[in-house]
């Protein structure tokens, strides 16, 4: 419990006092969690303010007739023990002064007001430069285009037109879905340069549409909405509109309509846009742009906006939905609170909440934002790094200073100056000395494993084409890809009709050049010896030809078994001699190849002591996983290096144009030609250890994920390790 | 040559000086305020105030050369120059000559080098730490006319009244040749009087009196417009005289005369650290009885069911903070004791618990003697810092109501604040301070901080032979007033005088009745006998003499030791216990070996005291040990004494540390209703 003295030593600056509410203030009631409070709002200025019932009742009694000193006997009488306290009353007081929403009858010291306002935009300044990442440019009072707007589509703006767009979207949503591989090809073209220039377009105008839809959904319950401008989002601008007047709604189901309107508006132009793409009959490049708007809309929305751990709309909707105001401010308030009562066992402090369910809330969206704001650091600082390296690193060292270096100087600060702690201020630092203590040896000193992850082929030992070695039609496939041949194996068998009719003409010739030669032998012996020569000739050719005709039977080369390429899509269809059909891989002695990307793969190689380039470090432990089957894991040993600085990838399917992870040189066709160099590793599987057969599993030419584990480190080596990396291969030193 | 006060004039300069509100730097605001300080203050180095100051003393030898009347004529063209602010390096040396030579001629006394040192730091602002008895008075009035040319007004702060009318009177010819006017607030005077001594140029007195008399000047300001008015600028200031000029005008009659005060413009602090530092966060209140006090009966009703509470299993007490809690077990009794009680506030538990509690605190962390004395049926705070009565000051929000009923003395009306204001927040409001004391350097670092006042530290004069002897610590208190007693015994036999320091009035008293026990001659200087006090200071110079004192002898008294004392050695300091800042004991040890005199200083401390009681509990129970069980153990001796006297330097430290960081925070909370709240 907290202690409430009674009295204050400065209640004479306000005792004698007679303010009250300003004039054109609104106060609004809104239920929280089954309990009630008040909003105070003042329109013109966008300042709120919310109250307790019983400082609410405190602030009514205030009319500027009473002094403050009577209104709080009033109070005091009225309520007892739950009147406020002098102290509570100057906060209020000063609060609600200094939000502008309180009139006194003295008229405020010029001095003082200036100041005030002098002090409201240096905050201002120093929220904006800490916030970077959130630059905002004011453009335009929009109050009045939307007044303007707001009676046109009022008719829809209620449960039925809700309805009505969330059939729409459905509908069009089930329309779109068998469309997805071309959905997805589509996508490809995206990052076409011709395409660079449409999507900025489609954005800003799919933004603007969302920023009207919050904007006339406030209008239509009534809300002011006077600024419209651009926010700079991670050096990103898109528009913003202020709908605070959103926070006096009474309703929480208004005030979450203002906070979906903009989804909902953004996504009913997706589906339109979707709509137009599929079925509409447009210039390539509109429908470029209908796709662009339809993808920037749907992708944004669901990454962006609804997501609640970012303090876009989803934060505001979730806020409202589960009752819980200032639902980030005061999670972060429930953590420390946590914190300062059982890690620092202070007493007397207030939680942020009192009830239970909401504490759990608090707690719940407290971590998850948390490690959400961690994981978002660090992938936009990475980001931005990867497109200009000086900015990235100029805004990664504000973003850091603003997220962690200040709260880690408020740490240091709370434990050295706090009042809080000085009760037991040596005890405090000896626990947060620990904590650090801890983190560091966690971090710093226990070794952990090491893994790092490749991408990878399977190949195998001996792998060979199967080439056509004669033309002719396909008339029946003796094997299927996947399935295991034997040497000499038919694979194919062609049939070719000239062929046979060619070696029946041989066949008649010869038998003609034999009549011939026995004729000769009886009549002119020179003529039978010309006989004989021609009859070498035919056997030649049938000779030939019966090797021609043996070769229409494709047969396998070794053991193995078959891959790319089926052969039962040749069926009926003349091929000609050299073709390719399929190949055949020997699938017992099955081996991987994997490709790292070159300046991430330093740890191939232990750190250069004495400027002896050492031999490549050898991994006696190799882990993979096929991507079509992710159950099984097989140990690879041997690893070795064998290429480095390649740009040559062991195999098309790394590639992004294989569906890859690894990002190819666009210009080339093959596929093969990645866009920066690589090392190729070779790695030998060994069998598992259940027996289970590897060929049965693993398809050579398929793709893997190979990880490696090197000597356990600890993690915070690790992670320098990791981020030097990252950093030399971006900067040219 | 008189300074006329308009009404007019008064009232702008009045709320001029109210507007100056000094920012509170917090973080790197006051980092940067810091070193920007320092940069301004570089110049004033201690070797170049040496530079000017004998510069200043080949100037002042041609001055001696001078007739009367080209003196006069001198000082009225520097006056001239820096009442029209044009002035530069040379014109302050050409000023400090003349004021020198000025002062030698009226009195006889000529500045030295040091003093002409510290008074050149104090016209650059500075807060000037001189040993006590290197003569401070001689020092301030050589700065306080060029001051007061170059600001107009200058109020100059001492101790008390007595020092205030002294040092006016003695300077009054200096300054006056000086073509500056000086006058004297004292408690007596009324109101009229002191409109007339506030249009002086030089006005000496006592903070209090000063802060109060400001206060009230704004308390009438607002009421001349009504409750909490503002006066937000000069045009309404002036409609607001014409108002009160006017026929049956509702308006007070000193509204019409604008304020006493015609602004803040400057000040010289004597004894600065305990005006700026220590007392610097007691407010000064003006209050006023609340017409409607039916509280007396509760106040003893509180009292009665406190005491019969049980300590631990009903409530906790706070010694250091002041504080106690009730637990959950007492916070049930109150509330069953109080159900029988009659008065409807017992209903509201809140308040009950509250009262309680502050009754527990009237009685268990406030004691007779040390925190407050019974004079004539009344509670009279005792002051921390100077052991005087503070007989016009009351505790707040029913504080001095629950001591007065655990007393069981009638219960005063509670009274309500009109107006308060910490001296820290007053000196603030100056744009020009300066101020000198015998103990800056160990609080600079706040001075620095607060006031934005660098500390320079002026050397001595003559050397300075007082010995330290070293400090004794025993484990009781019993034992350490014993050894007092032996050691004071010893040091009267060598026929020297003995100043004995004591921490509360109490303790004074015991000792006084130890040395009545072993037959010793003593007198006790505490703020029962405030009377004899200057006959009491005169006598402690003499040889032989005992003088047992609180802290009321520890600043601003100088013992002048006589012939037979001074071969004999000196006067002998002994502090029977450690204080709550070292500065503090460096004051009371420094009233020996003044000006070069002989002297010499011993700390006695037990592991009983208050100070490492409160500051380091466990660390002195783990030097003191086991009790002793032979008297003659008691001592603490070799490395353990080492350790012990460690501990007490630590448990100051720790004390004043918690001094400093209240008074940040008594800043703290002043700026933010500054910045938060509407009116003044």
């Amino acid at each position: 419990m907290q202690e409430r003295p009674t009295f204050s030593p400065f209640w004479h600056r306000v005792r004698a006092m007679k303010p009250r509410l300003r004039p054109h203030v609104d106060i609004t009631r809104q239920h929280y969690r089954g309990r009630r409070w008040h909003v105070v709002h003042d329109p013109t200025s966008n300042q709120f303010y919310r109250l307790n019932p019983i400082a609410h009742d405190f602030v009514c009694s205030l009319d500027g007739s009473r002094t403050i000193e009577e209104a709080w006997n009033l109070a005091l009488t009225k309520f007892g023990d739950a009147a406020p306290t002098q102290n509570e009353i100057i906060q209020l007081i000063s609060q609600l002064y200094s939000a502008n929403l309180l009139s006194v009858d003295a008229s405020p010291e010029t001095e003082q007001l200036l100041r005030r306002g002098r002090d409201r935009t240096r905050r201002k300044i120093a929220s904006q430069a800490i916030g970077i990442m959130y630059f905002k440019i004011r453009l335009f009072n929009p109050d009045r285009l939307l007044a303007w707007c707001e009676p046109v589509l009022r008719p829809i703006l209620n449960k039925w037109g809700f309805l009505l767009w969330l059939a729409f979207v459905v509908t069009t949503a089930t329309q779109l879905f068998p469309h997805w591989q071309k959905l997805k090809d589509s996508f490809q073209d995206l990052t076409n340069p011709q395409n660079l220039l449409l999507v900025p377009v489609a954005y800003a105008v799919i933004k603007a549409i969302h920023e009207f839809g919050h904007g006339i959904i406030c209008k239509r319950f009534g809300g002011q909405v006077p600024e419209f401008g651009v926010m700079l989002l991670v050096l990103l601008p898109s528009p913003y509109v202020d709908a605070s007047a959103t926070w006096a709604f009474p309703s929480r189901w208004k005030r979450m309509a203002v906070g979906a309107g903009g989804m909902i508006f953004e996504l009913f132009t997706a589906s339109c846009c979707g709509l137009a793409w599929l079925y509409g009959d447009l210039s390539p490049t509109w429908k470029q742009l209908a796709f662009n708007a339809m993808v920037t809309a749907s992708v944004s929305t669901v990454l962006f906006n609804a997501n609640p751990l970012m303090r876009f709309d989803g934060y505001y909707i979730l806020s409202d939905l589960l009752e819980v105001p200032n639902l980030q401010q005061r999670s972060q308030k429930m953590l420390y609170h946590l914190a300062q009562r059982f890690i620092y066992r202070l007493k007397n402090l207030t939680p942020p909440s009192t009830q239970a369910g909401e504490q759990a809330i608090l707690v719940t969206y407290g971590v998850l934002s948390g490690a959400y704001r961690i994981f978002l650091f660090i992938t936009i600082t990475l980001y931005v790094l990867g497109l200009f390296f000086a900015l990235g690193l100029v805004l990664a060292v504000w973003t850091a200073a603003a997220w962690f270096i200040i709260p880690i100087g408020k740490f240091i600060h709370w434990n050295a100056a706090s009042p809080q702690l000085s009760e037991h201020r040596g005890r405090a630092v000896l626990t947060s000395v620990a904590i650090v203590a801890l983190l560091a040896v966690g971090f710093g000193a226990i070794p952990l494993p090491d893994r790092r992850r490749g991408v990878g082929v399977v190949e195998s030992a001996a792998r060979s084409g199967v080439f056509f070695d004669a033309d002719g039609f396909v008339v029946a496939v003796h094997k299927r890809p996947g399935e295991e041949v034997r040497r000499g194996d038919p694979i194919v068998t062609l049939e070719n009709e000239e062929l046979v009719q060619q070696r029946r003409g041989i066949e008649a010739q010869r038998r003609a050049f034999g009549v011939q030669f026995r004729d000769g032998l009886e009549k002119q012996p020179a003529l039978a010896e010309v006989a004989r020569e021609k009859m070498a000739i035919a056997d030649e050719n049938l000779a030939e030809i019966d090797e021609r005709l043996a070769a229409l039977v494709v047969r396998a080369p070794h053991d193995g078994r078959v891959v790319s390429g089926d052969p039962e899509q040749r069926l009926g269809a003349y091929v000609r001699r050299g073709e390719q059909l399929c190949e055949v891989v020997d699938c017992t002695n099955l081996r991987v190849a994997a490709a790292l990307d070159q300046r991430q793969s330093g740890w191939l190689f232990p750190p250069a002591a004495d400027d002896q380039p050492e031999p490549p470090r050898k991994f006696s432990i190799a882990q993979v996983r096929p991507l079509s089957n992710l159950n099984h894991i097989f140990e690879a040993t041997e690893v070795q290096p064998v290429e480095a600085g390649q740009r040559r990838l062991p195999s098309p399917a790394m590639g992004f144009a294989g569906g890859g992870t690894v990002e190819t040189d666009s210009s080339d066709r093959s596929g093969v030609l990645s866009k920066r160099p690589m090392f190729t590793v070779r790695m030998e599987l060994l069998p598992e250890a259940d027996g289970q057969d590897l060929s049965a599993i693993l398809t050579p030419g398929e793709r893997v994920r190979v990880r490696f584990s090197l000597e356990p480190r600890p993690l915070l080596a690790q992670w320098i390790d990791r981020l030097r990396k990252e950093v030399q291969g971006r900067v040219k030193l | 040559m008189s300074q006329t006060v308009t009404r007019y004039h008064a009232l702008f300069e009045s709320i001029r000086s109210r507007r100056r509100r000094p920012p509170n730097h917090r973080g790197l605001d006051l980092a940067a305020a810091y070193v920007g300080m320092r940069l301004r203050h570089r110049r004033v180095s201690l070797s170049w105030l040496r530079d000017q100051a004998q510069r200043v003393d080949g100037l002042a030898k041609d001055l001696k050369t001078h007739s009367d009347a080209a003196l006069n004529e001198v000082v009225r063209e520097t006056r001239e120059a820096f009442v029209r602010g044009r002035v530069d390096d040379e014109m302050v040396r050409r000023a400090f000559a003349a004021v020198r030579e000025v002062g030698r001629r009226e009195t006889g006394e000529e500045a030295y080098i040091v003093q002409i040192m510290g008074a050149m730091s104090l016209y650059h602002g500075r807060i000037v730490e001189m040993l006590t008895g290197e003569g401070k008075t001689l020092t301030g009035s050589l700065a306080a006319p060029i001051l007061a040319w170059r600001n107009r007004y200058l109020h100059v702060f001492t101790v008390n009244d007595y020092l205030a009318q002294r040092d006016a009177e003695s300077r009054r010819v200096i300054y006056k040749r000086c073509l500056c006017e000086v006058g004297a607030i004292v408690q007596a005077m009324d109101e009229s009087e002191r409109f007339g001594v506030y249009a002086r140029s030089i006005v000496y007195g006592t903070p209090k009196q000063i802060t109060a008399d400001w206060l009230r000047d704004q308390l009438r300001l607002n009421a001349s417009l009504g409750n909490g008015g503002q006066l937000n600028n000069a045009w309404t200031g002036r409609k607001l005289l014409a108002r009160a000029g006017e026929a049956g005008s509702p308006l007070s009659a000193h509204a019409a005369q604008g304020p006493m005060i015609p602004g803040l413009r400057a000040c010289l602090v004597d004894e600065a650290d305990a005006v700026l530092i220590d007392e610097g966060v007691v407010p000064l209140i003006i209050a006023r009885a609340r017409r409607e006090d039916e509280m007396g009966a509760i106040y003893k009703e509180a009292s009665e069911l406190a005491r019969r509470l049980d300590a631990k299993a009903d409530y906790t007490i706070d010694q250091l903070r002041r504080r106690s809690e009730l637990t959950r077990r007492g916070r049930h009794r109150v509330e069953e004791m109080a159900s029988h009680m009659q008065a409807p506030l017992w209903r509201a538990t809140r308040r009950a618990h509250e009262l309680v509690r502050q009754a527990l605190v009237a009685q268990h962390c406030y004691t007779h003697g040390h925190q407050y004395q019974i004079v004539d049926g009344r509670v009279v705070i005792v002051d921390e810092y100077t052991g005087r009565f503070l007989p016009d000051r009351s505790w707040e929000h029913g504080l001095h109501q629950a001591v007065e009923a655990k007393e069981g003395l009638a219960v005063t009306a509670d009274r309500e604040t009109l107006a308060r204001m910490s001296f820290q927040r007053f000196f603030r409001m100056y744009p020009v301070l300066c101020g000198m004391t015998g103990t800056a350097a160990d609080a600079a670092v706040e001075m620095e901080k607060v006031y934005e006042r660098p500390v320079t530290v002026i050397p001595t004069n003559r050397p300075l032979i007082r010995e330290a002897w070293p400090a004794r610590a025993f484990r009781t208190s019993d034992g350490r007033w014993n050894a007092v007693v032996e050691s004071i015994q010893q040091v009267h036999a060598q026929r020297r005088p003995l100043l004995v320091g004591t921490r509360s009035i109490e303790a004074s008293e015991l000792l006084s009745a130890r040395l009545t026990a072993r037959g010793l001659p003593h007198r006790v200087l505490n703020a029962n006998f405030d009377k004899d006090e200057a006959e009491l200071i005169a006598m402690a110079g003499k040889h032989s003499t005992i003088t047992v004192a609180t802290n009321m002898a520890g600043r601003g008294t100088d013992i002048k030791l006589d012939r037979e004392a001074k071969e004999a050695g000196g006067l002998h300091v002994v502090l029977t216990e450690m204080h709550s800042a070292k500065r503090i004991d460096r004051q009371f040890i420094g009233r020996a070996g003044r000006q070069g005199d002989p002297g010499s200083s011993q700390v006695f401390v037990s592991c009983e005291d208050e100070l490492v009681k409160l500051h380091a509990r466990r660390l002195i129970a783990a030097v003191r040990g086991q009790t002793p069980s032979t008297p003659a153990q008691d001592e603490i001796k070799g490395g353990s004494r080492r350790r012990a006297l460690a501990v007490f330097r630590l448990a100051q430290r720790r004390a004043e540390a918690r001094g400093r960081r209240s008074r940040a925070e008594v800043l703290k909370q002043d700026d933010w209703i500054e910045k938060n709240l509407p009116g003044w």
